[in-house]
Order: C-alpha cells, then structure tokens, then sequence
C-alpha cells in the first residue's frame, strides 16, 4: 500500500487546489483596487473600510449571530429535555417521536421553507425575526437530539445509583451527576445548531420578512444587484474567523487537554462555546449604538421603506433620520413582482412603497392602497404639472401616487463592440452579438422588447400576439448572456456584454463610469414608466410617510438624489439646480417626448394575464 | 436504563411535552398545509391539478433538467471523494484530524459565498479567463450554462460524500485488508471484493447527501446560470414568491417530496450501520 505514494499527494495536491482556489481568489480580490476581475489594481484596504461602513452588511451581521445562539440556545434546551422525557417513554412512542424529528433534516430546504411560510401566513404572523426564529429553532433541535440521544446509552448508572444510595434526591442526583456527564453531547448539539443556523439560506429566505436580513440574504441580494467587492472582504473576514476558531480549539492550550482521538472532541467543545458566547456578548455589546437588529413596525418613530435596488441615495436616509429623529428602516426588492405579493399578503408590512405605474394599478384595483394627503406635503408643488397628468392614467385623481422618478426602456451598447448603428430592438436577434446580449430578467419589460419588435402594443393580451412574441424571445435565447436585472450595469461598465437592455436612468451612470457606452430608445418604440411613491392600506405610520415625501421633494433634496441614482425626476425645481447644461437638457435623462413615437406605459392588465404572462417568461426561461 | 430513570422521576416523560408540541406545531402541521394546498383549488374542492402540473413541458423539463444534473454531480462527488476518501484514511493515520479538517474546512464558509467565487472565476473576464488569455490560451466560456451548474453543485457538496465514505473507510478493520493480501489478492481485487463493499453504507448516505441538495437547488442555478436555466426549485421558488401561486407551488413541492422519499427509502436499506448517523448531523463534523 506504500507504492504510488507520488500519485495520491499529487491527488491530494489538486483536490486542494480544487477546494481552495475559489476561496483564494476571493481573497485576493478583497484587496483588488479595481472592481474587475481579472485585472490587478493595486494593494487596497478601501473595500474594508466599507464593509465596516456599510451599516447593512454589519446589521446583518449581528442579527445572523443573534439569531444563531438564540435558536440554538432554545433548541438545545427543548431537545435536551425532550431527550430526557423520551427515557421512560415505551419504545413505539420513543420510535415514532424520532420518526418525526428525522423530517426537517432529511427533508428538501425548499419545501420545509415553504411549508413554514405557509403556516405564518395562515397563523396571520408578520414575517420578521420572530418567524424566523421559530424556523431556525424548528431545524435546530433535531441535531440536539441525534447529539444528546446517543449519549443517554453511554451513561454510567452507577455512579448515579451510588449518589442515591448516599441520600441525594432524583433531582439532586440528576444535575450533579448525569447533566455534568451529558454536557459534552448538549454542548456540540448546540455547537451544530449554531452553524447550521448560521449557514443557512434557504429557509430564511422564506420565512423573513420586512427590514430584515441575515448574512445569506444580504449577499444573496446584494449579488443580484452587481459586484460588490465588500462581499469579498467579508468572505475573506469569515474564513480568517473560522481558520482562528478552529486553531483555538485544537491547539491553544486552554482547550487542548487530553490528545486521546475520541474524548477530545468533547473537550474541546466548552472553548469553541466560550469563544462564540464571547463574540455573542462583544456583539450585543456593540449592537447597543447601532440600530437595533430586529425593526419593530410598531414603534410609532419610525418608517419603513420598501424600495428597488439603488434606488436612492442613502445618505439622504440617515440626514432625514437626523432632521426628524424618525427610525427609517429600509428594505429594498428586485423586482416588483416580487414585491407584489409580500405587500399583498401583509406577510411584510410598509408605509412607503415606491412601484412603477402598472402596480400601482394593479394596487389601486385590489384596493391595497391608502390615499395621500397632499396638503398635508407642500414640497410636492415642485412637482411638473406634466408628471402628475402621466400619474393620472393609473391614478385618475392623483389620490394616491407621488411621483418620484421616470424613464424609458433603451437599449445600452458599447461603441467598440458594435460596428452598426443601434437604433433598432432587431439587433438583440443579430447571431453576430451571440453571447453578447444581456436582457432584462422582469417579464413585462422582456415581453415589451419582443412585442414592439413585432409592431404590437405592449400592453396586448391577445394570445397569438404574446405567443408570437414568446416564441421570438425563445428564438432569442440562444444569443443571450444571461437573463439579470440590476447586474446589467456592472456587466456593461465590464465589458461583459455588448448589448444590454435597460432604463434610461442607468445611461448617465454608465457612460460616466465607461465611456464606451451609449444609450438609444429602439425607433420602434418602447416603455415609458412613471415611478410613485405609494402608502399601503395597512400602513400606521402616516405622518411619518408625509414628512418623508415633504423632505424627498425639497428641490436641494431631490436634486442631491438625482445625482445619486442619475433616473430622471419629476421635480423640475431639482432639474434647474443641475449645473451641467448637458444633463440638464440630455437627451437621455430629459428626452423630448414630443419627439419619439411608439412610447407607452405598461398598464395593469389582470391577475390573471399576470399568471399567464408569468407562465409564457418561465416556458422562455426553461432550458 | 429506563427502569433506571423510572425510578428517578415517573413524571419526567413530561419533560418531552414541549417538544412534542413543537414537531405537531412546526413540522407535522406545515407539511399537512403543503398538503392540503396541494390537493385543493381556489375554492376549496379536492382537485388533483397542481399535482398533475408536473406533467406540463416546462415543469416536465426543469424536473428532468433537475435529475440530469444532480445525477451527474452526485455520480463526480463519488468519483471525485471516493480515492480522496481512501488516500485520507490511509494517511491521515495519527494526524488524521487535521488532514480530514483541511479538506472540509471549506463547508464552514457561506455557502452563498462559495457559489460566487465560482461566478467570479468564471465569468467572461473572470479570473480564470484573465489567467488563460494571460497565457495566451483560448478563453473558457461556461458561466450561464450546464456544465457551470454541474461545477457550483460538485463543489459546494463534496464534502458531504468525503465524509461518509471517510467514515466507513477508516472503519474497515487493517486486518481484514492484509488478510485478503495475503490470500493472494492484488491491490484491484482487495478494492473491489473488500473495502468497496464495506464501505457501501458511506457511500449510500454521501449519495443521498450530495443527491438531494442538487435536486432541490435554486441558489446555484440562479447565481451561475444566468437566469438563462429553471431547475424545479427556482420553479417552485418562483411560484411562490413571484406568482404567490400556492396551489400549484404546494403541487410541485409534493412530486419533489416523492423523489426525496424514494431516494430516502434507498440509503434506509443500505444504511445499515448505525453508527453513520443521520444525513446532516454528519456534514458539520
């Protein structure tokens, strides 16, 4: 068996490689001065700074560990005792109780996920960190049994006789004698709760809800919005903090005791604890200045958001948090699809939701909406008369909708990898940009380019028209990169892509980050969108939403914002504060509309044409 | 024992109340939810629809798509873990710890965060790209594509079948190896009539544990598919948290459960040993 030695370290060599390159690279690009990827950009600590800056990712940070160890806590006390109970249990009951436990961990994450989610919704509980506590505690204490159980057959009873034979009572005997002697099995349950809890995604992303986030679902949403190298400065941070935790506990000497392969393990487990209630406690400690991990919504001082992606300047936020001592808790969503039915089912609960025209429509008719007070915001005069009109063809008397931004739908192509001129949705079909093309992952807006291409209206409902227009997207598919929303930006100031579809108001972000870059409405026409803020039925926090929408329609304000987020506002006392005379009067961020043909808003076209349109962009979709 | 603890306190089976509450609570009555959401329709009648949903082409592919790629990535995890498993049992003798430690220290990374290293690698002016045109080579392209879904789920869960199979290994007695050495069996013949076979139940359960989490996925998919590819989970995801279509996600959810139950019934009578625990408990060791 000595033979091929030479083989299998060099198999070992690559496994590692395998195993540790991914890890490595993100590392290394956590120091990368340039956001791209293959290019060096020199040394940097900056993504670091902002990691540490960014009040987000730290929030998260501390409700994961929160969370973590209180779920584990709960689940190993509860498991612990219901371990206990099952000793005098008759062997069916025990055996069909260990049935019952063995389902959350051999059950897919997915469907356990959903199966709690459905429960708090029909127990009518807000989605929030109470919800996912009770999930975290659910898939944690089945690993606090399967520790704990086996345990119970390597006690020693006579040591436990001998305390009774001496006149401690059952109880007394109980915690001297046999907790001491289960300790070592409690405590690696609630190590592995711990990191379960930890680790986990899947079921917190169905069971979380408003202004709440953990670690994985911040960088799942962070991701989807583009490269963000503080992921890698936190990935970097986290397995520094693993490789440190396990050192610890294996070669520190307050932890290493007896090397004997078995009992060491279970020695080690109180340092790991010490080590982590330590962290648990600078945490908690730390938490106390920085805003509170769990958002409240019935704390009557704040203010809860539901916002797209990047879609304002957060400094703005914390200088109106400031201003008026109001808590704004901030929550963002990808798509409005995805954010229709968290409002819909009061699963999360807002007072300012900023969608687009066709939800609001689609909000106002299912009766989702509370109505604005509009004297009650005297900033809101800044607003062009021009704009509330638009406002009024999904908002008829202006009752319930604020505008907030606008802009068209074009298509953003780099001049060095298109030699044509682009002024045409025929393009994104053109076989020589295969691969190059980047589209929009939001069903309207896909179906939208393919309508218009075909010379129909993009708010049709006639089946043989939306299937001509699924079936010219799927002949698409081949060509294109990769189906994404937010990251169209990232991937275009790259030069991931060539061609990419989106709003308007990324152009002038673009083009300033990538020269390269260029903006065009197709001639065949395209979608014009108005973005409002709304107020949802169930909100309370009315006078706080008021003061909210008053400070965003300061012209000094809403100019600052513009600069920020580059999409168009409605506020034409902000536009006048613009000192360049090129964005003042772009043709991009302030398009002449009396010029362009064929631009239309999306309008609310049914629940049901929704589930069918849905179901048309997943037949795309499908492989 | 029990009459042991029987003495102590006839009342402490009480103790196991509270958690018998919870499992009827928040595992028992969500599944029957599933259920019940599953075999009923907007109006509350029995109907077998969102069941038979799967039978649509969509679902039908992204199921199939599903059970190709998890298949292809359970059938390299074995590949992949079963001589690093053997090289590992081999070595590690009396630093076995740390060797193994070394090889799933990975596993306490984010798991989130080990799928994007991947992105990152592979993109179109990823790393690795940025290496091979550095090298003058031809670029690699399979970000947004099958074999880069393949990639995402073999790495994020080898360590699952390494373990396992590294369990039953070092198990297997050294004697019972020289033995068949000595009756004359060369080193194929030990693999193959020997360690294989006994350690079979490791390689069961790293099966399942490597099976199960690829069928079920949508992470992966999502962050290194592009959006371009559907497995059932982002199907299932999709439903309910864009279409908020319970019925039909609940239908789907249910003809997954049988694939998850089957290959469960699979690794039930093949898992033998009791002492290889239960599916996760082994995956944080």
């Amino acid at each position: 068996m000595k033979k091929h030695r030479g083989i299998k370290m060099f198999y070992l060599i690559v496994m590692l490689i395998f195993l540790y390159a991914p890890i490595l690279t993100l590392m290394v690009l956590s120091f990368n001065a340039s956001k791209s990827r293959s290019r060096w950009g020199g040394f940097t600590l900056d993504w670091y700074i902002s990691l540490v800056e960014d009040g987000g990712i730290i929030s998260a940070f501390k409700t994961t560990l929160i969370l973590a160890f209180l779920s584990a806590l709960i689940a190993t006390v509860l498991g612990t005792a219901a371990c206990i109970g099952m000793q005098t249990m008759r062997r069916k009951f025990r055996r069909l109780i260990l049935a019952i436990t063995n389902i959350p961990m051999l059950n897919a994450d997915i469907v356990t996920g959903v199966s709690l989610m459905l429960l708090f919704i029909a127990a009518r509980m807000t989605m929030g960190f109470r919800t996912v506590l009770l999930a975290h505690i659910t898939f944690n204490i089945p690993y606090v049994i399967l520790s704990v159980m086996p345990r119970f057959r390597q006690l020693n009873r006579n040591t436990y006789e001998a305390a009774l034979d001496l006149g401690a009572s059952p109880l007394y005997a109980f915690f001297r004698i046999t907790l001491p002697d289960l300790m070592p099995a409690i405590l690696s349950g609630f190590l592995m709760s711990f990191t379960m809890s930890l680790d986990d995604f899947i079921i917190t992303h169905f069971t979380k809800g408003a202004g709440f986030d953990t670690l994985s679902t911040k960088i799942y949403s962070e991701v989807k919005k583009g490269i963000k190298p503080e992921i890698y400065a936190l990935s970097t941070l986290m397995f520094v903090a693993v490789l440190l935790l396990l050192w610890l506990v294996n070669y520190h000497p307050w932890t290493r005791r007896k090397n004997d392969n078995g009992r060491k393990k279970f020695r080690s487990v109180p340092g790991i604890a010490a080590v982590l209630v330590t962290i648990i406690c600078a945490t908690g400690l730390l938490s106390g200045c920085g805003s509170s991990a769990a958002a409240d919504y019935n704390d009557p001082n704040s203010l809860f958001i539901y916002n797209a992606g990047e879609y304002i300047d957060p400094d703005l936020l914390d200088e109106f948090e400031d201003e008026t001592g109001i808590n704004v808790v901030y929550d963002e969503f990808e798509t409005l699809e995805i954010m229709y039915p968290k409002v819909e089912s009061g699963a999360a609960r807002y007072d300012l939701i900023c969608p687009s025209d066709y939800m609001i429509e689609k909000m106002r008719k299912n009766d989702l909406l509370k109505p604005i007070n509009i004297d009650n915001i005297p900033n809101l005069k800044n607003i062009g008369e021009s704009y509330w009109e638009t406002a009024r063809s999904f908002d008829p008397d202006n009752t319930y909708a604020v505008p907030y931004c606008w802009g068209t739908v074009g298509i953003l192509y780099n001049k060095t990898m298109v030699d044509e001129p682009v002024d045409s949705w025929s393009i994104l079909w053109d076989e020589k940009y295969k691969d190059q093309i980047l589209m929009q992952d939001s069903v309207r807006d896909a179906m939208m380019v393919a309508l218009k291409l075909l010379g129909y209206s993009a708010n049709t409902t006639d089946e043989k028209e939306l299937r001509e227009a699924t079936e010219l997207l799927e002949k698409q598919k081949p060509l294109v990169q990769a189906y994404v929303v937010d990251q169209v930006r990232d991937k275009m100031i790259g030069n991931e892509a060539a061609l990419g579809v989106i709003y308007s108001g990324e152009a002038i972000f673009t083009k300033r980050e990538n020269p390269d870059l260029d903006y065009v409405v197709p001639k065949e026409g395209s979608n014009i969108w108005l973005d409002c803020w709304v107020m949802p039925k169930n909100a309370t926090h009315v006078e706080n939403a008021e003061k909210f929408l008053d400070f965003l329609s300061r012209p000094d304000i809403a100019y600052r914002n513009f600069d920020y987020i580059t999409y168009s506002t409605p506020n034409t006392a902000a536009r006048e504060l613009i000192p360049d005379e090129d964005i003042k009067n772009s043709n991009i961020a302030f398009p002449d509309l009396t010029k362009m043909s064929g631009l239309e808003t999306y309008s609310f076209l049914g629940e049901a044409e929704d589930r069918h349109l849905n179901s048309l962009w997943r037949e795309v979709k499908a492989y | 024992m029990r009459k042991l603890w029987q003495s102590m306190n006839k009342k402490s089976s009480l103790l196991s109340g509270p958690y018998l509450i919870w499992s009827i609570g928040f595992i028992i009555i969500p599944l029957f939810i599933v259920l019940f959401e599953a075999f009923t329709g907007e109006n509350g009648q029995f109907t077998l629809q969102y069941v038979a949903d799967i039978t649509w082409f969509v679902n039908l592919k992204s199921l199939g798509l599903s059970l190709v790629f998890s298949l292809i990535s359970t059938a390299v995890c074995l590949l992949l873990a079963y001589p690093l498993a053997m090289i590992l049992a081999e070595f590690g003798k009396g630093r076995s710890s740390i060797t193994v430690l070394v090889f799933i220290l990975p596993m306490w990374m984010n798991s989130l965060l080990r799928t994007i290293a991947w992105q990152n690698l592979l993109e179109r002016h990823g790393v690795i790209n940025g290496f091979l045109s550095a090298l003058h080579l031809p670029s690699l392209y399979i970000i947004n594509k099958p074999p880069a879904i393949v990639l995402g789920m073999v790495y994020d869960f080898l360590p699952f079948m390494v373990l396992p199979i590294y369990n039953a290994i070092s198990r297997i007695d050294r004697d019972v190896i020289n033995a068949a050495r000595d009756l004359g069996a060369n080193g194929i013949k030990t693999l193959f009539s020997v360690i294989w076979p006994m350690s079979l139940p490791g390689v069961i359960s790293g099966i399942t544990m490597v099976f199960v989490p690829s069928l079920t996925t949508f992470v992966i998919s999502d962050i290194l598919g592009g959006g371009k590819i559907l497995l059932i989970g982002n199907i299932i995801e999709q439903m309910f948290t864009q279409d908020s279509d319970w019925h039909a996600g609940s239908g789907l959810s249910i003809v997954l459960m049988i694939f998850i139950v089957i290959s469960m019934i699979i690794e039930e009578k093949y898992d033998a040993a009791p002492s290889t625990g239960t599916k996760k408990e082994r995956r944080k060791k």
